[in-house]
């Protein structure tokens, strides 16, 4: 029981984290990053080659990496189409998802790679009695500390209050003076250290990694997004984490039926967005059309 | 020394056939508070739209001491002085007042601690410290006025535009917004350009009036002349309210 709890408030975590990295990015540009699974793939990816070296050094060498790689996807591509209206960014976003996917195919071929990505943490330790993965405990861990840290940025600091701003209404925020380009710059360089922590996260589990490795991952953090409430980073969050807790939850206590996990969580989001159209973060009657 | 004063210079605007605005040109020298009048359709939304830098002119010139403004985008605009608040509010509605305030010193790039400095202090010029933690969407029209102005202020500006501050207001508020009005000029000294539908306001708050009819501007001077004037009384004729007014300012 203790296990399937702490799995699910790690998965939720995970995509709690996951969700606040789509959501920075959406808040400020109103654009649905597909290209952010990109960017836990290839912090996986370089977690699990460079993994001859010392863990801190490896992930240091892959946030840098995804940040680099999150805040180029801004300058070369988003930035010079921004203003030509959602539609276009969108497929952009999505275009550059698949390039990157065929690019890591080619660097790193089509066949999973995969490395023994800190094995120690696979070892169980006994908490209340029961036999828990140090995987587990440390997954929670760290959400909770960078969830504290992503919290104090965002809500204690003046480039906090300006992506919250912007989340809201990025048109007014920029009509008081507010630095888009370099706003927009700094919600995807952050967005890039929460998809390496993420991509750090989830290839200690799975270390199997292949080209469309953060693709599901992402995909559930946009329902995350979606159903917390598309137009706030804690309402991202919450809903990244609720998805992950409710899918997590459902594997476990579904037992041979976990076919059906994600058909029952679809249905639930489908429920929750026909109560609450602009998520559960938001007033009964608000809505954001995108 | 030259002293400061943001001008529109022979500026001239057509939407198709449709001249808006015809060789207009207005100066406001720094801590005047001016009031632009005008009955619907005078040109006034098109004249601050473009002053703001949310239109662009046909021809004629924006100018801030001097240096041209032609070209400049809003927030650019914003970064060298000129502040404007937004007939619709504009407000971050899931923010609180004081953060919503923050934002227009935030924006142009101060400190945090500047930031908060300037807000606690308009707080408690326009008397809104009780409502500082309130979300802004929370909180009455009336209130959401001062909080647009608040903000526009924080950006501690040379001039200050306001786009209809009092509308929608009741008869209540309207004192509290002319005692704001009041106190932002006496106290922080800003060029400010009132657009305003009511004339009573204007009159009570500016020392100079200008007044704008289809699309030119037919009157330049005093509140107390502008009420007397026949062009303007021409341009108003049927709009009891100035008739009011300039019956309450000779009393």
């Amino acid at each position: 029981m203790i296990q399937a709890i702490l799995d699910a408030i790690s998965l939720g975590g995970t995509y709690a984290l996951a969700a606040l990295g789509l959501g920075l990015v959406f808040g400020v540009m109103r654009l649905v990053n597909f290209a952010h699974a990109e960017l836990i793939t290839i912090s996986a990816y370089i977690l699990v080659v460079t993994n001859d070296l010392p863990l801190l050094v490896s992930f240091i060498i892959a946030a840098v990496v995804t940040t680099l790689l999150a805040v180029a996807m801004e300058l070369l591509i988003y930035r010079r189409l921004r203003g030509t209206g959602p539609a276009i960014m969108l497929i952009a976003s999505f275009g550059l998802s698949v390039l990157l996917q065929r690019v890591y195919e080619l660097i790193f071929g089509a066949l999973p790679k995969s490395a023994a990505i800190a094995p120690w943490m696979s070892g169980e330790v006994k908490v209340a009695g029961a036999s828990v993965t140090i995987s587990s405990i440390a997954t929670v861990v760290i959400t909770i500390v960078i969830l504290l840290i992503a919290g104090y940025l965002i809500e204690r600091t003046s480039l906090g209050l300006q992506l919250r701003a912007a989340a809201i209404d990025f048109k007014t925020a920029r009509l008081l003076g507010v630095r888009s380009n370099r706003l927009i710059a700094a919600a995807f360089a952050i967005s890039g250290v929460l998809a390496a922590i993420v991509g750090f996260i989830v290839v200690v589990e799975n270390p199997q990694v292949s080209p469309m490795y953060g693709v599901n991952i992402t995909i559930l953090a946009l329902v995350g997004i979606v159903i917390g409430g598309i137009s706030s980073l804690r309402g991202s969050a919450l809903g990244g984490f609720m998805v992950g807790v409710i899918l997590s939850l459902l594997n476990t206590f579904l037992g041979n039926a976990r076919v059906y996990a994600y058909s029952w969580l679809f249905l639930l989001v489908l429920i929750i967005l026909l109560v609450r159209p602009g998520g559960i973060m938001s007033k009964a009657n608000e809505m954001e059309r995108v | 020394m030259v002293e400061s004063s943001f001008s529109a210079t022979g500026i001239s605007k057509s939407f198709g056939a449709l001249k808006v605005l015809e060789n207009v040109s207005i100066t406001i020298n720094s801590g005047e508070m001016v009031g632009l009048l005008g009955p619907n359709g005078a040109g006034k939304t098109t004249f601050i739209n473009i002053v703001a830098g949310y239109e662009h002119q046909d021809s004629g010139s924006v100018s801030l001491d001097g240096n041209s403004l032609d070209g400049m985008a809003p927030h650019d605009r914003a970064r060298i002085g000129l502040a404007r608040t937004f007939q619709s509010g504009r407000l971050f509605s899931n923010l609180p007042v004081s953060e919503n305030i923050a934002l227009g010193a935030l924006g142009l790039g101060t400190t945090t601690k500047i930031a908060n400095e300037r807000t606690n202090s308009i707080l408690e010029i326009l008397n809104l410290d009780p409502l500082a933690n309130l979300k802004a969407g929370s909180i009455s029209h009336g209130n959401a006025r001062l909080v647009g102005l608040a903000r526009a202020v924080a950006a501690n500006p040379k001039y200050l535009i306001m786009d209809e501050p009092a509308a929608g207001l009741n008869e209540h508020e309207v004192p509290h917004l002319l005692d704001a009005l009041s106190k932002i000029n006496k106290d922080l000294g800003c060029g400010m350009f009132l657009v305003e539908h009511n004339v009573g306001l204007v009159a009570k708050a500016c020392s100079r009036v200008v007044v704008l009819n289809t699309g030119n501007l037919i009157f330049d001077g005093t509140p107390f002349d502008a009420l007397n004037n026949d062009a303007v009384k021409s341009a108003y004729l049927g709009d009891t309210s100035l008739e009011e007014t300039a019956e309450s300012s000779k009393k």
